[in-house]
Formats: C-alpha cells, sequence, structure tokens
C-alpha cells in the first residue's frame, strides 16, 4: 500500500471515527516548538506544510531559542503545551536523563528510499533513546572578503593571528566552540581537543590564547555576529553557517566562511513528556526524517541532512538556484577538518566550564553585555518567544 | 617452497590474533581509565570532584594490591616482560609460558588501568609474543620457526598499537631476532600488515602525536638536535638506572613483595594530587610537551624528575608495565626544555618547538629499548613529515652509541645481563653461554680404581681404544684422568710407581655441570687431550669429548647460520 492510499485510508477512518464518536482528537494541530526565523521559513516549506498536506493535520509553531526551564516546568505541571520540539542534542540528552522526554520507539525512522535500513542510513549517534537526530548544524568563522588584501584566512590558527589578519573579532559569549578553536589554533589535534580542555593547563593554554585578542565583541544572538561582520564593525566573526549562508547568498553580503575548525552539532526531535498527541508527533518525527523531507529542508537551508541517502539529495535551492550540497557543513570539502562537538562532556562539566570563562571573562574586563547570571530570572519573561537571548546556561541556537 | 608459504600465512594469522588482543588491551586500558577516574576527561566529567583527592590515592593503591598478589602466582614473582621474549629468542629456547604471559598481560592491564606511571607497549610486545610462541607450540614447529612466530607477534602488535606497520616489523628485527633474514621478513611483514590492517578498522583512536608543521628548521638547529641526542642519552641512562636502582631498593625493603606495588601506587597517587600529569601513561602531558607555552621551563624540570621517579617507583616496586610510554613522555619534556631553552637564549621564534620535542624524544627511547631505527619510524609513520625525521636521525644518531657505551644496548640487555645473559658479544655467544656441558655428557670411557697398577691401567686403556681413563673409587668420588702416554713413560722409569693413581695429569681441568659451552671452549684453548671430566660435588658423572665441544659449536653456528641466512 502506497503512502497517499494510507492516507486516504486515515482521513476516512478519522472521517468515520468523527462522526461516530464526537469530537475528533487527532484534529487538533500538533504543537511543535521551534527555533524561528529563516528556519522557520525552511521547515514550514519542506516539513510542516506537506505533512498537513498529507495528514490533514495543521501545525502550529511555537518559537523558542533552546534551553530546558519551560520544558522542566511544563512536565512539573503535567501538560506539556508542545507535542514535538526540536531540540540540540546537548540539551535532548540532559533532558532525556532528567526524564523530560518520551522515549523514542524503535524503530520509528522510516528506511531509506533503496531498502537501507534507518540505523545503516542515519550517521552513528544519530538514533538516540528519546531523540533522533534531523540535521547537523555549524558553529564556523567568516569574514569580510574587502578586509584582508591579498590574503584570505585559511586555518582556525588565523582568527588568532591579529598581525596578518588585523581588525577587531566577534565571538560567540561562551566557552563553547572558542575554547576548541583556541587550542586547535596551539596545534592540539581536533580528535584530543575534549580530553586537553579537561586538564587546567589544557584550559589555562586556551584562554591564554583567546587573551591574545585585543578587541573582541562578544555577541549573544544568533544574528547579531551577521549584523556585525555585514556593518563592518569586525573582520571576522563566528557564527552559525545557516545564517551566514543567509547574508552571503540571499543577501550579497561580501563575507566568506572559513571551514576549518568548523564545530558540528546534531539537532534532534523529541516528543516532550506529557505531550498530548504522542503518536501524532511520532507521526510527525517519521515524516520529517524520511529521506525526501530531510533532502527537502536542506535545499532551503544548509543544515546537513542526518541521513546518507538524504545527502546525496540535496540539490539547488528552489528559488536562487544555489547549489547547496556546496554550503551545508558536512559536504566532505566542509568537513575535512570538522570538529564534532562532546556533547556528552559539555552536558557533565558546562557549569565548571561557564564559571572559568565567567572569571576570565572578568578579569578581561569584558563583562559586556550583560553578567553571566542564572538563567532562571532571564526566562521568566520568555515563555517560547523569540525574544529571548540564550543564557550561558543555553548557548546553542542554530 | 610449500612450508615456506605455510609460514607466512602463520604469520599473518598469529599477527591478526595479537593484533585483536592489542586493541582488545588498549581499549581495556582507556576503558579503565575512564571508569577508574583516571584519564582527565573521566576526571572533569565526575559529578562530585570533591571526591577526587580520595580516588586518586585509592585507585592506583587497590591496583598495586591486586597487581601484586597476582604476580604471587607466577614462579618468578615478578611480570614478564619483552626480556624475557627476547631471552627466549636469543638463547633460541623459544617457548614462553603461556600461564605467564597471561598473568603479566593481565596485571599490565591492571596497572595501566589504575593509573601507574608504565607503559603500555612492554605488555603488548610480550603478549605477542606469548601468542606467537603459542601458535608454533600448537604446531610443533622447530625452535627457528618458533623464533619467527614470537616476531610476528611482536610485529603485529607495535603495527596496531602505534598504526605503525614499518615499525612493527623493524622493532620486530631490530630488538627481538638481532638478524635480518628473508625467511623471517615475510612472515614478519604479513604479521604487521595484517595488524596494521585491524588497527585502522577496530582502533579508531587518534595516532600518538599528530604533528603537522610544515616549517624547516634552519641549518643550525640540526647542531642542537645532534646535541640534545647526546644529553638525552644521558637522561636515557639515569632513566634505566633509576628503574633498576629502585627494583634493587625494593628488594631490601622490609615489606612483603605482594605489598610493595600498593605502596608505590599510594605514593604515586599522593604525588598525583600536584602535579597530576605524572598519572597514567601521560598522553595528555605528551601532546603538551609539543605546544610551546604550555608549561614554563621550571615545570618541566619539575614534571620531568617527577615522571622519572614515579616510573621507577612504578616499575622497581613491582607494577607490571612497559619502559617505552613513560619515556616518550620523559624524552618530550626534556625535548621541550631544550627548545624552550633555546628560544630564551637565542630569541629564535618557537615555530621549531616540535622539532626539539621529537629530538628529545627519540634521544630518550631509542637507548631506552635499543631501537634506533625503531624510533625514527615510528616518528615517521606517525607525523608523516620528512623533515622531524631527519631532526630525528640527527638526535638518534648521537643518543644511541653514547647510550650504548655507557650503558648497554638497551634496558633490556641490562637487565638480562643482571640474570646473567650477556648479549653483548652477540647471539653465538649468548647461545654457547647458555648451553650446558651436562647436555653433552657421555659415561663411554675408561674408568679405572685409583688403586689399579700400571699394567692394569695400561691394559685397560688400550683394549677399548682410548688414550686416558679417569680414576673412580668404589664411592663414585674423581680423583683424576692418566693418559697412556704418562703410564708409558712412568713404566720406563727406573723405579715406576705402583699405582695408576700416582701418575695424574695434573694440568687438566675438570668441568662441573653447569658450565657453560661457551667456558668448556675457552678451557680447550689451554689443554690438548680427549675429553674432560665433569664432576659434580667432587662426584664423576662422565666425560664431555672435546670432539663433541667442537662440533656443538659448529653445529649451534651452522643454524645460526642457517636461520640468518637463510632465505626459505
Amino acid at each position: 500500500m502506497d503512502r497517499p492510499t494510507a492516507a486516504l485510508l486515515a482521513a476516512l477512518v478519522s472521517l468515520w471515527v468523527l462522526m461516530a464518536s464526537g469530537p475528533l482528537v487527532s484534529a487538533e494541530p500538533l504543537r511543535v516548538l521551534s527555533w524561528g526565523g529563516a528556519y522557520e521559513r525552511a521547515q514550514r516549506e519542506a516539513l510542516f506544510t506537506p505533512f498537513t498536506e498529507q495528514s490533514g493535520i495543521e501545525i502550529e509553531v511555537a518559537r523558542y531559542a533552546g534551553g530546558l526551564d519551560e520544558l522542566r516546568r511544563a512536565v512539573t505541571t503535567g501538560e506539556s503545551p508542545w507535542d514535538v520540539i526540536d531540540m540540540t542534542r546537548s540539551e535532548a540528552m540532559a533532558a532525556c536523563d532528567e526524564g523530560l522526554l518520551q522515549p523514542l520507539p524503535p524503530g520509528l525512522p522510516v528506511p531509506a528510499p533503496d531498502g537501507t535500513s534507518a540505523e545503516r542510513d542515519f550517521i552513528p549517534g544519530a538514533i538516540g533513546a528519546c531523540a533522533l537526530t534531523h540535521t547537523l548544524f555549524a558553529t564556523v568563522v567568516a569574514y569580510r572578503l574587502d578586509a584582508f588584501p591579498g590574503r584570505r584566512p585559511s586555518r582556525i590558527a588565523d582568527l588568532f593571528d591579529q598581525q596578518r589578519f588585523p581588525g577587531p573579532r566577534a565571538l560567540q559569549r561562551t566557552p563553547a566552540v572558542n575554547l576548541e578553536w583556541a587550542l586547535l589554533a596551539s596545534g592540539v589535534p581536533r580528535q584530543e581537543l575534549y580530553r586537553l580542555l579537561s586538564t587546567p593547563r589544557g584550559l589555562n593554554l586556551a584562554f591564554e590564547r583567546l587573551n591574545k585578542l585585543d578587541t573582541i565583541h562578544w555577541w549573544e544572538e544568533g544574528e547579531a555576529p551577521v549584523e556585525l561582520l555585514a556593518h563592518g564593525q569586525v573582520v571576522m566573526a563566528s557564527g552559525y553557517n545557516g545564517r551566514f549562508f543567509d547574508a552571503m547568498v540571499q543577501r550579497g553580503a561580501p563575507i566568506e566562511i572559513l571551514w576549518d575548525g568548523q564545530v558540528q552539532e546534531h539537532e534532534t526531535w523529541v516528543v516532550p513528556r506529557h505531550a498530548r498527541h504522542t503518536q501524532t508527533a511520532r507521526d510527525f518525527i517519521r515524516f520529517a526524517t524520511s529521506t525526501e523531507r530531510l533532502a527537502a529542508l536542506a535545499r532551503r537551508i544548509p543544515y546537513g541532512p542526518a541521513r546518507e541517502s538524504a545527502a546525496v539529495r540535496v540539490g539547488r535551492h528552489p528559488v536562487s538556484g544555489v547549489d547547496m550540497r556546496l554550503h551545508i557543513p558536512t559536504h566532505p570539502l566542509n568537513a575535512e577538518h570538522a570538529i564534532t562537538k562532546d556533547e556528552a562532556w559539555y552536558a557533565r562539566t558546562l557549569t565548571r566550564i561557564n564559571d572559568y570563562f565567567a572569571a576570565w571573562l572578568e578579569a578581561r574586563g569584558d563583562t559586556f553585555p550583560a553578567p553571566a547570571g542564572p538563567s532562571a530570572a532571564a526566562s521568566e519573561d520568555s515563555a517560547g518567544d523569540t525574544s529571548r537571548h540564550p543564557t550561558p546556561d543555553d548557548p546553542m541556537t542554530p | 617452497m610449500l612450508r615456506f608459504l605455510g609460514l607466512v600465512v602463520l604469520g599473518a594469522t598469529v599477527g591478526g590474533v595479537a593484533a585483536l588482543f592489542a586493541a582488545g588491551f588498549v581499549r581495556g586500558v582507556l576503558w579503565l581509565n575512564e571508569i577508574l577516574l583516571i584519564s582527565p576527561r573521566s576526571r572533569m566529567m565526575f559529578a562530585w570532584p570533591e571526591w577526587l583527592t580520595l580516588t586518586t590515592v585509592i585507585v592506583p593503591a587497590l591496583g598495586g594490591l591486586i597487581v601484586g598478589h597476582l604476580h604471587q602466582l607466577l614462579p618468578e614473582r615478578r611480570p614478564h616482560t619483552p626480556t624475557d621474549a627476547i631471552a627466549a629468542v636469543q638463547t633460541r629456547r623459544g617457548r614462553l609460558p603461556l600461564k605467564a604471559g597471561a598473568v603479566s598481560a593481565f596485571t599490565a592491564l591492571l596497572s595501566l588501568g589504575a593509573g601507574a606511571s608504565v607503559g603500555q607497549y612492554g605488555p603488548l610486545v610480550h603478549l605477542g609474543a606469548s601468542l606467537g610462541s603459542l601458535g608454533a607450540r600448537v604446531l610443533r614447529l622447530s625452535r627457528s620457526d618458533d623464533n619467527i612466530t614470537i616476531a610476528c607477534g611482536v610485529a603485529a602488535a607495535i603495527a596496531t598499537a602505534f598504526n605503525a606497520p614499518l615499525a612493527g616489523i623493524v622493532f620486530a628485527h631490530e630488538v627481538v631476532l638481532r638478524h635480518y633474514a628473508l625467511r623471517a621478513f615475510a612472515p614478519v611483514a604479513a604479521a604487521a600488515l595484517v595488524g596494521h590492517v585491524i588497527a585502522t578498522q577496530a582502533l579508531a583512536q587518534g595516532a600518538l602525536f599528530h604533528v603537522a608543521e610544515t616549517v624547516v628548521p634552519q641549518a643550525w638547529e640540526f647542531a642542537l638536535f645532534v646535541a640534545i641526542g647526546g644529553l638525552g642519552a644521558l637522561l636515557a641512562g639515569g632513566y634505566m638506572h633509576a628503574i633498576l636502582g629502585v627494583g634493587r631498593f625494593a628488594r631490601q625493603l622490609p615489606l612483603r613483595p605482594a605489598l610493595q606495588p600498593a605502596l608505590a601506587g599510594a605514593l604515586l597517587g599522593v604525588a598525583a594530587l600536584w602535579v597530576p600529569d605524572i598519572l597514567g601513561m601521560g598522553q595528555e602531558t605528551l601532546r603538551f610537551a609539543t605546544i610551546a607555552g604550555a608549561f614554563g621551563s621550571g615545570e618541566l624540570l619539575l614534571v620531568l624528575g617527577l615522571k622519572v621517579a614515579a616510573t621507577a617507583l612504578c616499575l622497581g616496586m613491582g607494577f607490571s608495565g612497559g619502559v617505552f610510554s613513560p619515556a616518550l613522555v620523559v624524552g618530550m619534556l626534556f625535548g621541550a626544555l631544550c627548545g624552550t631553552l633555546t628560544a630564551s637564549l637565542t630569541g629564535i621564534s618557537q615555530e621549531t618547538f616540535v622539532f626539539y620535542a621529537v629530538c628529545g624524544m627519540v634521544a630518550v627511547t631509542a637507548p631506552v629499548i635499543g631501537a634506533p631505527l625503531t624510533s625514527l619510524l615510528i616518528v615517521f609513520e606517525l607525523t608523516g613529515n620528512y623533515a622531524l625525521t631527519t631532526a630525528a636521525l640527527a638526535s638518534v644518531t648521537l643518543a644511541s652509541p653514547i647510550a650504548a657505551q655507557l650503558f648497554g644496548r638497551s634496558l633490556f640487555d641490562i637487565q638480562l645481563r643482571e640474570r646473567g645473559l650477556d648479549l653483548s658479544s652477540g647471539r653465538d655467544q649468548a647461545l654457547l653461554m647458555d648451553t650446558r656441558v651436562s647436555d653433552y655428557l657421555t659415561q663411554e670411557c675408561v674408568s679405572l680404581s685409583p688403586g689399579a697398577s700400571l699394567d692394569e691401567a695400561i691394559v685397560g686403556i688400550a683394549r677399548q681404544h682410548h688414550a686416558e681413563a679417569y680414576l673412580v673409587d668404589d664411592r663414585g668420588h674423581f680423583h683424576g684422568c692418566v693418559t697412556l702416554a704418562d703410564l708409558e713413560a712412568a713404566r720406563q722409569e727406573e723405579s715406576p710407581p705402583r699405582q695408576a693413581r700416582e701418575c695424574l695429569d695434573m694440568t687438566r681441568p675438570i668441568l662441573s655441570p653447569d658450565t657453560t659451552l661457551w667456558a668448556a671452549m675457552a678451557l680447550l684453548e689451554k689443554v690438548s687431550g680427549e675429553a674432560l671430566a665433569v664432576v659434580d660435588d667432587g662426584v664423576f658423572c662422565g666425560v664431555v669429548y672435546e670432539v663433541t665441544i667442537a662440533h656443538a659449536y659448529l653445529d649451534q653456528s651452522d643454524t645460526l647460520r642457517r636461520e640468518e641466512h637463510g632465505h626459505g
């Protein structure tokens, strides 16, 4: 039985249920929590609208900027305002450990079109107990094309080389990524980063390297580094590859991505505890992680699909016609020197590392723009909207 | 031809098995280091950091306690090391005991897992050698083939652990076989290749040190690298003698040997509270030593000294493990110290810092394991950097000969010399020194009562077509040797002696059953005669004919020649 027939049958059954038993449960919309902006636009085109077309179930989207506080509160009330959440894997791991998420049933994702099983088709580590990775996003360095006449940065070490590449930098106001890059620039191979960052000597080495940068604009909001670069306030900035792509290709900003040292992270789908429509949520995840849908998403925003079969189907952007394959982090040319973020390490050490980072920032005198306060105060006013700034505890905003 | 091909296939099989064990061993150590809170990553991720002080002392101490008691199961009450494999091959005794191999490998796993400052490559080499020997024993192969399968296991272990097949092949030849024969080369190469393939598949771990430097040192810096080699040789000597010295000291210590590793572990743990760099194999320290500015010079000196002390303590007091990994760390730190001093004296940029670190590393490791070529190849295969390898060559050029002159070919050789096996004059002498005359003993000789008359003696000797006889009394005691010529001469005298015992040949030396063939050969240079009597505590055991000794020597030489120069 092919899928349209199944959908038709399901619709007929629902109709019958509706007529037989009054109000229909699945007629209620599926409530998805995601990240907003260009990312949500791409998801709407590639996932949400096709899902509604196929199943007849509307999708209602709420926005957030990462973080688990809202979810924790929701779970204690016994009522989750969302059915599906788009979450970074490090947070998903922590949430799963805390029992905030429902375990996903085995065999949830569909096989590849050629019959390859999902276990072999997904990248290693994608299928977790509570979370299913759908894409990989990257934090990268981008630079202004007009900033360094006659030369271009080619290694992550160039980020720290203000003699050859003079000018101010913009970095994310988190220890993550910056520490990795600082050690990488000291000649540490990427396989050994987290082992060495686990020693006081390694942390000191990384902070010393960061200290050698004379001006750092610290950013928190994902859009900020793009603006700082586009307006020429800095010459190099770290940021999310999708947003830099957007500025480069859609808006024609004179910037270029340096793929060396990109830090890759998994973005997953999870079902929170006490979700009202668990089964529909799972149906949606199954639909949204099919080869075809993942490829369709990657054609709209350059994040790497988590399945091999989808990665080879990524083609050109449906509107601009840009070959998206060259812009996704997992493309072999881009991924040659990629760092895979050790999410388990961060999940366990984040508080301590954040403390070191805050102390270092203070010693450096760089407390702008806001002190690294506890996240509870910041999240008071931010129930599921885009206005909220991420706090150091939940820094990942793809 | 078929037999030779069979040997190659056997080599590959031994290599495969040894590589799987090696890969399992390496992973086992990493796993133990994670769960026992030895690795920095696990310490950082541990949820209750305030407990780390306690675990840092207790884990090595408890590890030492278990290791110490397990070693009591072995007849020598000490772990077996590559030294035993070398002795087995060099003396053609072959056969490595399986039990000792298994216990030593297991205690090494525990020692490394519990954070003792010991190496992992020594145990891997011995494990590979034991597996190779087991293969030969199962198939009932000859001694020569046994040596080859041992070398195969060694090569595969090194090829897997370092992911460096060429280094594995050369190490097996340079350290274990100590000769080069095509007959051995093919199986050893096959084993290393299989090990390499398994390493790339099963051990997805990063190499020991990646170096991605593209700079080339200036010409004058090569002179410094040579000098680092010379100084490194002295440091290597200090390192080796520290290990041996603590071993000697431990034997006089009024503490049961089974408990000594626990004491060493506790001391190590206490020291590691202040300087955690000395704990375990020290792979993080190794990496930091290649980075300019990661250590200050004072810190380098401190960690260097403590690492030598910690390793000597752990190995000398009975932890099981190798000497190579700590030597890597010590050498790297030493090289880093040289690099830092050079930079502060000359003011050059620190772009070539890693060259100094690597030069220091080979200068210390090559003398310790007695393998300059292997050390070079490890640098080359792990870094793929030719400039770095030439710098290492400059360093090792001076390091190896200086250390060999002053201390001995390697720590293994020094240990064997202390156990009475001197390999410094080559394998043939070692073989002869390891063979006892009792193996060539015969009773086929003329023995006479000391009271026999001259005539009786002469007739007795002549009847059996000999030229000499041995005087043995009723209780079997040996009185001396008489020759037919002497007896005849005495009979022609004016007042001939009445008894044979009055004509003893006083110049004739006697042997004990334990006399080595080498010593017997030396005696033969001074006397001429038919045979030498072998006497054990005054009791006559028999004789060894001089012809037999000569034949034995020729036989040994012939076997060695065939083993070392044959090609199939």
